[in-house]
């Protein structure tokens, strides 16, 4: 049997915790000085692992539920209690079995967590599910993920039964060799041209916990180090894509509200959890099941510092790729060339435009740290509200006409909508150096929404549109100037509250959030936008004057173009359609790295990421399957 | 798709002396009904499906039987696309689903995908009648064969291209065995060889949709575009004609022959509703008066024993027309999208 010892201490921690509530999430923000005792960080990690495990077992008596769910039951059988109750729920629950990896998820929580609890006759019927109900694999790089890990654990679970005994027709070990192969071939990926799904705001979760349950589950020895080294990379990533445990940059997948509160999304129970430096977000979603087994992974201290404890600003230079282009592309998955320049301050994030997803993709922003990030907008950027069916057709293998309305019932109710912010479209263009941001639009004739949205939050102060062009204001400790290239007008940002469902799909009301969109209606258009620090300046009035003073030139006919001389000095030219040059040298994307900054480092095609903090340094190879860790001399 | 079986000389000995073989004819012409069909649909019954929503309804394949109701058969599969049987035992079948080819040996009671995670979302499959062993599919990676009753699977993709292989649809030329026309993102592609090469037969601008064969004369056939109109060609496929009387804005779903009339076709579209032609495709009419409004055509078909031509309109439900399309009637399946009709000839016991 794998793992189990955390139990032991779960148990032992729930004397220390209230019986209700979900106290992280109701409390005032958690100190995020940096924990610098190992024994004193895990025990606080574990302390969380419990909040979650606690909270949830209770679910029901607290009043949240009428019935436990399966991380409820998960919850409860981890503590050793109501193994009747859970028996009799897993029973009830597999007689209505889902369909697919949000359901097979779930289940082979409670499956493996009961194995030694459950009853024979519940064990049974979830045995005898995964034997009669016909799963589907789905069509998402996260689907797939979740789909082939549960497959191959629960035919580890269930070994040498023949195709009669599984959904798919095939044996256990067909099913494993298959399950194994994708993953494999999935990581094979991720560690050689870089992730699909990048920096995503609530899909870390459809990754970080497949990976965790193989760690703790898995029997092949193989893919239980292949768990640890791919949740090692993921939490890598979210470590040096988050300031104060809020998740900065473009996001290959987010949704309406988690791209303006940026807080709000499942990354930050992921950093709550590992960094303890933000709040976790309402009812911890998803990491209720990550929670079940959390203890046993093991945070590097390497990342761990990454996330917390930083010697000033630093620029990291990643390397993704798009979801796969089934259609109308010369590329299969093409490259994401993503940036992100993180001060105490502010991020500032982007990709250089284009479509990295059809539905969910976010491409550029600043956004500037809070003392609470809970309710607040902390983020600056603008879009193209590209809405095509072609544009889905290119990413989805449908027909072209009932998609676009399709998807606002499955959960994104803004894709077909003018004043939408969730966006990236083929037309646009963007460039980033450190705090500048030129991003570049130019649409054609025809293309439905021809506009611009800028995005201007609630938490600003000092909004000033000034003369000279540029709007400024202040956000936190960081002062901002936004360049719009063309003529604009204000409209109310208009959020999306969910309804309860009807059931037909997703409901949504819209409501005044009290920010605001800089709505620019014209097909040739750019946005520029500068950041700095307060403290660089005696004051807003002095940084609007060295705003003002920066050269600046630009033309929208007959395709925009801007030149620039940025606050850090530097000499940028844009024009769309042309490669960025940076002081007279045109930028070479095809020299970009996997990953390459002051913490993480990866060349193309390397199978080899080395993360490195001050005096350590991790490297996770995933050619020889080995994780190694030095401490460097001074 | 419809597979139909071989005529039955071919399935005499090649030395029949030619005497017996007019006996024969004359026998089976005289003694033989028309062959009855059994009517098989593929059909999504769940409006809204999106992965991970729990499946309140039953979708898939579904047999008429003789009460004109629908039994579901095998598995409850929003995403089954298509489906082809073995002409030989109609008890093996295939379908074309999300999670990739699966098969059945036994009428629908189990099934095994067949395929593994490299393959996904195909839409269409098809049987060789001539050699039903072979089974070839349409997915949006291209084109898999299989040599083994979908055992093993091979990419045999020499001729496509490395970017536009994306394979709607796939149709097996029921006069040669290896013969197979393949419908992809901006052209047609014909094997004359089981899928060893392909050549390209018709450059389209837009993704192909439907390829069919008329039971009337193996050597033409149609086939439809996603807004790139209508194709006909009169010589097995190597060359190919606009039919300019068809729309050409919106897609075109499918297209289907009336086996009871050779001047009688139909098309399906979102857009356009049902358009049908009764003069072998040179002129065309919306026959959209009593359907649904809006008229949003998913699938249409048209069964060999009567000519009663059906719609399947999207997520509305299934209608049907004695009369070519100028009156039409609601027969259920509420909610559903038809994603394919199959009219099976019935075997002889």
């Amino acid at each position: 049997m794998r793992l189990q010892f955390h139990s032991i201490l779960s148990v032992a921690a729930l004397a220390v915790l209230p019986a209700s509530a979900q106290p992280s999430y109701e409390a005032p923000h958690p100190d995020i000085s940096v924990v610098q005792d190992p024994a004193t960080r895990r025990a606080q990690y574990l302390q969380r692992v419990n909040e979650v495990i606690t909270w949830r077992a209770e679910i029901v008596e607290r009043g949240d539920a009428e019935k436990m769910d399966l991380a409820s039951v998960s919850a409860n059988l981890l503590l050793g209690r109501k193994i009747d109750q859970c028996s009799a729920r897993v029973i009830e629950m597999m007689s209505e079995p889902g369909s697919g990896p949000f359901w097979m998820l779930p289940t082979v929580s409670a499956a493996f967590s009961g194995r030694e609890l459950l009853s024979e006759e519940a064990q049974a019927s979830i045995r005898n599910a995964w034997r009669t109900t016909y799963q589907l694999r789905g069509d998402t790089e996260n689907h797939f993920a979740m789909y082939y890990t549960m497959l191959f654990l629960m035919s580890e679970l269930y070994p040498n039964e023949p195709g009669s005994e599984w959904y798919t027709g095939k044996s256990s070990e067909e099913n494993l060799a298959e399950s194994k192969e994708y993953l494999i071939d999935w990581m094979d990926l991720m560690t050689t041209v870089g992730q699909g799904e990048f920096n995503p705001t609530h899909y870390i979760g459809e990754y970080a916990i497949p990976m965790l349950y193989l760690v703790s589950w898995a029997e092949d020895p193989e893919m239980r180090i292949r768990g640890k080294m791919t949740l090692d990379w993921l939490f890598a990533g979210l470590a040096a894509n988050t300031l104060n445990g809020v998740l900065r940059g473009p996001n290959s997948r987010t949704d309406d509200n988690s791209v303006i509160e940026r807080w709000n999304s499942l990354s930050s129970f992921f950093s709550w959890l590992n960094f303890g430096n933000c709040p976790p977000t309402k009812g911890f979603s998803w990491g209720n099941y990550y929670a079940i087994v959390a203890a046993n992974y093991e945070l590097p201290e390497v990342i761990y510092r990454i996330a917390t404890d930083r010697d000033g600003p630093f620029e990291q230079r990643d390397l993704k790729r798009s979801r796969h282009r089934w259609r109308y592309s010369d590329v299969g998955k093409a490259p994401i060339y993503k940036t992100t320049y993180v001060t105490d301050d502010y991020a500032v994030g982007s990709y250089q435009g284009g479509m990295a997803d059809p539905i969910q993709s976010h491409v550029w922003d600043v956004t500037w740290a809070v003392p609470d990030p809970r309710g607040a907008h902390p983020t600056m950027f603008s879009a193209h509200p590209y809405s095509s069916s072609k544009g889905m057709q290119m990413y989805f293998n449908v027909r072209p006409d009932t998609m676009v309305k399709a998807v606002a019932a499955e959960g994104k109710p803004s894709y077909d909508e003018p004043d939408k912010l969730v966006a990236c479209s083929p037309y646009e263009q963007v460039f980033q150096n450190l705090d500048t941001v030129v991003a570049l639009y130019d649409i054609p004739d025809g293309i439905r929404f021809p506009q611009i949205n800028g995005f201007f939050s609630k938490d600003l102060v000092n909004l000033t549109e000034d003369k000279s062009g540029w709007i400024f204001a202040q956000g936190g400790d960081t002062y901002l100037a936004y360049y719009p290239l063309a003529d604009y007008d204000w409209i109310a940002h208009q959020g999306y509250r969910r309804l309860p469902s009807t059931g037909n799909g997703y409901r949504y009301e819209r409501f005044d959030t009290g920010s605001k969109v800089l709505a620019s209606p014209h097909q040739k258009n750019g946005t520029i936008l500068q950041a700095a620090a307060t403290s660089e300046f005696k004051d807003f009035a002095d940084f609007q004057s060295a705003i003002r003073a920066l050269p600046l030139s630009f033309k929208l006919e007959p395709t925009p173009s801007v030149s620039l001389r940025t606050l850090r000095g530097k000499k940028i030219v844009c024009a769309y359609g042309k490669p960025p040059r940076i002081d007279g040298k045109p930028l070479d994307y095809t020299k970009w790295k996997l990953f390459e900054g002051p913490y993480l480092n990866a060349e193309k095609g390397s199978r080899k990421l080395t993360i490195t903090h001050g005096q350590l340094k991790r490297i996770l190879d995933f050619n020889a399957l080995t994780i190694s860790d030095a401490v460097m001399r001074n | 798709m419809n597979v139909r079986p071989p005529h039955f000389v071919a399935m005499l000995p090649p030395k029949t002396p030619l005497c017996l073989l007019v006996l024969l004819s004359s026998a089976v012409s005289c003694l033989a009904a028309p062959p009855k069909h059994d009517t098989y649909i593929c059909a999504a019954v769940n409006k809204n499906y999106v992965i991970g929503s729990k499946i309140v309804t039953t979708s898939g394949i579904h047999l008429k039987d003789e009460t004109d109701a629908w039994q579901h058969v095998g598995i409850n599969d929003p995403s089954i696309f298509a489906v082809s049987f073995d002409p030989r035992d109609h008890d093996v079948f295939y379908t074309a689903a999300l999670n990739g080819a699966l098969r059945t040996l036994d009428g629908g009671k189990s099934w095994r995908i067949m395929t593994s995670w490299d393959i996904t979302e195909p839409k269409d499959i098809c049987v060789d009648p001539h050699d039903p062993d072979t089974v070839y599919l349409a997915h949006p990676g291209g084109v898999a064969v299989s040599p083994d009753r979908g055992a093993t699977w091979l990419r045999n993709e020499k001729g496509l291209p490395d970017r536009g292989k994306y394979t709607q649809t796939i149709e097996v030329d029921r006069s040669k065995k290896g013969r197979v026309l393949a419908g992809c993102e901006s052209s047609i592609y014909l094997t004359e060889n089981g899928a060893k090469s392909w050549r390209r037969v018709l450059e389209t601008e837009e993704t192909v949709d439907d390829i069919q064969q008329s039971p009337h004369d193996p050597k033409i056939w149609l086939a439809v575009t996603q807004s790139a109109g209508a194709w006909i060609t009169r010589d097995s496929g190597n060359t190919w004609k606009n039919l300019p009387d068809v729309p050409s804005k919106a897609a075109l779903y499918n297209v289907a022959f009336d086996p009871t009339d050779p001047q009688r076709l139909a098309i399906g579209s979102y857009t356009y509703g049902v358009l049908t032609s009764e003069d072998g495709g040179d002129t065309w009419t919306e026959r959209n008066a009593g359907l649904h409004d809006p008229h949003h055509v998913w699938r249409v078909g048209i069964d060999p024993d009567t000519g009663r031509l059906y719609a399947s309109v999207y997520q509305v439900a299934l209608f049907e027309s004695e009369d070519f399309g100028r009156t039409w009637r609601n027969v259920g399946l509420e909610g559903s999208a038809i994603h394919s009709f199959v009219f099976l000839p019935q075997l002889q016991k």
